[in-house]
């Protein structure tokens, strides 16, 4: 049935329901009548899951958040068989805490799907799965199931299921519009026409539903604690000290890198201090920092001090932008309020701030392949290391988001012409717009989540091809461009010469001529020239960002020019030329 | 050895001891900025854009502290390279040391200071600079500033009552320091010139190359 050859080893699929997940992990429903208990867990508590399923087979890859896999082909042999495998791993992870299910196939695809599919409860939902396909059999095996799909049925299982299972957003969208609706239709197309339309993803998706292999399994590098750490007793008071022993510390833990060939991709520094308090923090590293620049990291993270008196937790998310609360000024109890211990200057008298550090961990953080790091080639947008340190620096003490680059974008009005990345983020990708009196909106790379909790849904701020700033933009206003513009529009008032406020019309007929202005309160200022008006709609479609204004530029008494608008009746000053 | 010469000399700028200024701020700043000094341009706008872009153009990074409107826009055609920008629009209280940490990387720190800067945060700003050697442009007043820049008069072209827009600006630029710059001198640019560029003004012609509104 299956063509000789490529046929995939057989992979057994743990899968733990309702784990929250961040990719398109494909079974919405089956993830929403699971999440209930479990919802909560992140990776770090899945990594007692994947122990667990270690303690059968060492070499288990890590799908996601609550999905492993291993090849069952060496331990269904020891263990009695692939049902009884199958068992033992569900008791097992049932008894650390974890409710799972267990799909055995030939293949990754088909072994993630069974795994799926497998349905302890009677009527929970009519899956696919449950159909009499040809070597399939759910067997019940409380609390989680199993399903297991013969050698060689792999593609005869894989046939009745909708192309949506696919990960792949064009072709799930594509076939069904093709006529192809299943796995089997698909699978039935000839491989080299598959290729010549869709390309390599669709070779890959079509071997997948062949049931063929896209690829062996990748194991997940050794899970040998890396982390290098060292105690003070009696506690550090000072801060060289603690900074010398990281650069120690931070060698170890470069060479034990090295001698598995792995990098990691961040650093987790973690100081605690005597009285149980601890600071927390994960720094970028990528495999380039020097031991030296390690120790910086932990020099900047000690200036921060530890956390606020009432220690909570650091919290599980997004580690990387928990500002330390301490004000880096508290470092040292002088008058200037300046932090000692720049490089190069002594220090080594400098207090940790709150009492000694009893405890430096370093903790490599996502453990990946060494392969060398490729910098960009044109050395423009690459950012020396010594500006780099800079830019870090600042990131200590104000957050990642302090600190941004401005990159030029498409937009109308001078606030839509500049995204502001913050500095490190190496996500080259198009981040969203920052809009007018939104800032730091414009943070890429950020999960969906994060974003989802903004007030005003700046999820939806990409439209209309933002961050093309050489596209026509018709209605943008003419260069010379302002030097200030306003993170918010400011109030204004703008009024004739007998102090009625100038309006416009639907039809852009202004009601009189500008005379007086006054800026957010400020007095007035008689006008000396203006223009406009200039009616701009903008996004019209989408009732939560339409715009519809209309410019103006004054010029007033005192030598400035305005860039103002009128919206809703109201005026707003944009920018300001001087 | 030879190879870790040139990295080192990388980051080095041409003018040794200085920062290049724009062509048409040459006459108000023969010396371009001095390595170690403080610029204080009176207050924030597109002037302390143009001190700085001579330098940015010629591979400087800048970074820009406490200056949330900054216009990037302007800054590009200033001739600022937005790719060498740091922008720390809201440094809070502890701007010095913000401003002290960016020095260590940045050859040109642009700094609108919140209030009226004490004595100790200036010399020890001070010695920062001498140590790092870059430059400070301040958008506000500065003690003991190495060059003054003051925009003195400014008349907008292209713009009437109701018709044309805004073209170009005039302005007229007054300049002092201390030591060689001591001797004040006042200079007309345009700033902005019609394409957001800083150009040489003349000071006898008051229209701009292209006056008529089209529209």
């Amino acid at each position: 049935m299956t063509a000789t050859g490529n046929v995939p080893e057989r992979v057994l699929v743990v899968w733990c329901p309702g784990w929250p997940e961040t990719g398109t992990g494909g079974d919405e429903a089956a993830r929403d009548e699971g999440a209930g208990p479990d919802a909560g867990h992140g990776a770090a508590e899945f990594g007692r899951v994947v122990s667990v399923v270690e303690g059968f087979c060492p070499r288990v890859e890590v799908l996601r958040p609550g999905a492993c896999a291993i090849g069952t082909l060496g331990p269904a042999r020891y263990f009695g068989g692939e049902a009884a495998l199958a068992t033992k791993i569900i008791t097992a992870v049932g008894g650390a805490g974890f409710a799972s299910q267990v799909g055995i196939a030939d293949g990754l695809f088909a072994a993630c799907l069974a795994a799926e599919r497998a349905r302890p409860v009677p009527g929970a939902r009519p899956s696919p799965g449950a159909r009499p396909v040809p070597g399939a059999r759910p067997a019940a095996a409380p609390p989680g199931a199993v399903m297991t799909v013969a050698p060689g049925h792999t593609r005869a299982f894989l046939a009745p299921l909708p192309v949506s299972v696919l990960d792949s957003p064009e072709l799930t969208d594509l076939l069904p519009r093709l006529g192809i609706r299943t796995l089997g239709e698909f699978a039935a197309l000839p491989a080299a026409e598959v290729a010549n339309r869709f390309g390599t993803a669709g070779v890959v998706a079509h071997r997948l539903a062949r049931g063929l292999a896209p690829r062996p399994l990748a194991p997940r590098p050794p899970p040998a604690d890396l982390s290098v750490s060292q105690e003070f007793d009696p506690p550090e008071r000072r801060a060289e000290p603690v900074v010398f022993a990281a650069k120690t510390l931070a060698e170890r833990m470069h060479n034990g890198l090295a001698a598995s060939g792995l990098a990691c991709v961040r650093v987790q520094v973690q100081a605690v201090w005597e009285d149980g308090r601890e600071s927390t923090r994960l720094w970028r590293h990528d495999g380039l920092l020097s031991a030296l620049a390690v120790a910086d990291r932990v020099r900047w993270q000690l200036a921060g001090g530890p956390p606020a008196p009432s220690p909570a937790p650091p919290p599980g998310g997004d580690r990387t932008t928990v500002r330390i609360p301490a004000p880096i000024g508290a470092v040292k109890r002088t008058t200037d309020g300046y932090p000692r211990g720049h490089e190069g200057q002594g220090g080594g008298d400098e207090e940790v701030w709150g009492g000694g550090v009893r405890l430096l961990r370093l903790v490599p953080d996502q453990l990946v392949h060494d392969q060398g790091w490729q910098l960009g080639l044109w050395g423009d947008a690459v950012a020396s290391d010594r500006v780099a340190r800079a830019a870090v620096r600042v990131q200590a003490m104000l957050g990642h988001d302090a600190v941004t680059r401005p990159v030029l974008a498409g937009g109308r009005s001078p606030a839509d012409q500049v995204t502001l990345v913050p500095f490190g983020s190496t996500d080259d990708r198009v981040p969203p717009r920052r809009r007018p009196g939104r800032p730091g909106a414009g943070r890429p790379g950020r999960p969906a989540p994060d974003r989802a909790d903004e007030p005003d849904g700046l999820g939806a701020a990409r439209v209309d091809g933002a961050g093309e700033p050489d596209r026509p933009w018709p209605g943008r206003i003419p260069a010379p461009s302002p030097a200030t513009v306003y993170r918010a529009p400011l109030p204004a008032r703008i009024t004739d010469d007998s102090g009625a406020t100038v309006t416009v019309s639907g039809r852009g007929v202004v009601s009189a001529p500008p005379a007086r202005m006054s800026a957010d309160g400020a007095s007035w200022l008689v006008v000396t020239a203006w223009a406009g008006p200039w009616p701009v709609a903008e996004r019209w479609w989408d009732p939560r960002t339409a715009r519809r204004r209309a410019r103006f530029q004054l010029v007033t008494e005192d030598g400035a020019a305005w860039l103002v608008a009128v919206q809703d009746g109201r005026w707003l000053i944009e920018a300001r030329y001087d | 050895m030879p190879l870790l010469q040139r990295r080192h000399d990388e980051d080095a700028l041409p003018g040794g001891g200085r920062l290049p200024v724009l062509p048409a701020l040459r006459e108000l700043l023969p010396e371009g900025l001095q390595r170690g000094t403080v610029v204080a341009v009176g207050r924030w706008s597109l002037l302390c854009l143009a001190v700085a872009a001579g330098a940015s153009a010629a591979g400087a990074w800048c970074a820009a502290v406490g200056l949330p409107q900054l216009g990037v826009v302007a800054a590009a055609d200033a001739g600022l390279d937005p790719g060498r920008m740091l922008l720390i629009p809201d440094p809070g209280a502890h701007w010095p040391q913000v401003v002290a940490s960016l020095l260590d990387g940045c050859e040109l720190v642009l700094v609108r200071p919140p209030g009226r800067p004490p004595a100790q945060v200036r010399t020890r700003l001070a010695a920062t600079l001498r140590r790092c050697g870059g430059v400070l442009v301040v958008a506000g007043g500065w003690e003991g500033a190495q060059a003054r820049l003051l925009v003195a008069r400014q008349e907008w072209a292209g713009i009437g009552t109701g018709h044309g827009r805004l073209r170009a600006c005039r302005v007229q630029v007054a300049a002092d320091g201390r030591g060689a710059a001591a001797r004040s001198r006042a200079q007309w640019l345009w700033l902005p010139g019609p394409d957001g560029s800083v150009g040489g003004a003349d000071q006898v012609t008051i229209s701009a190359p292209d006056m008529r509104d089209t529209g």
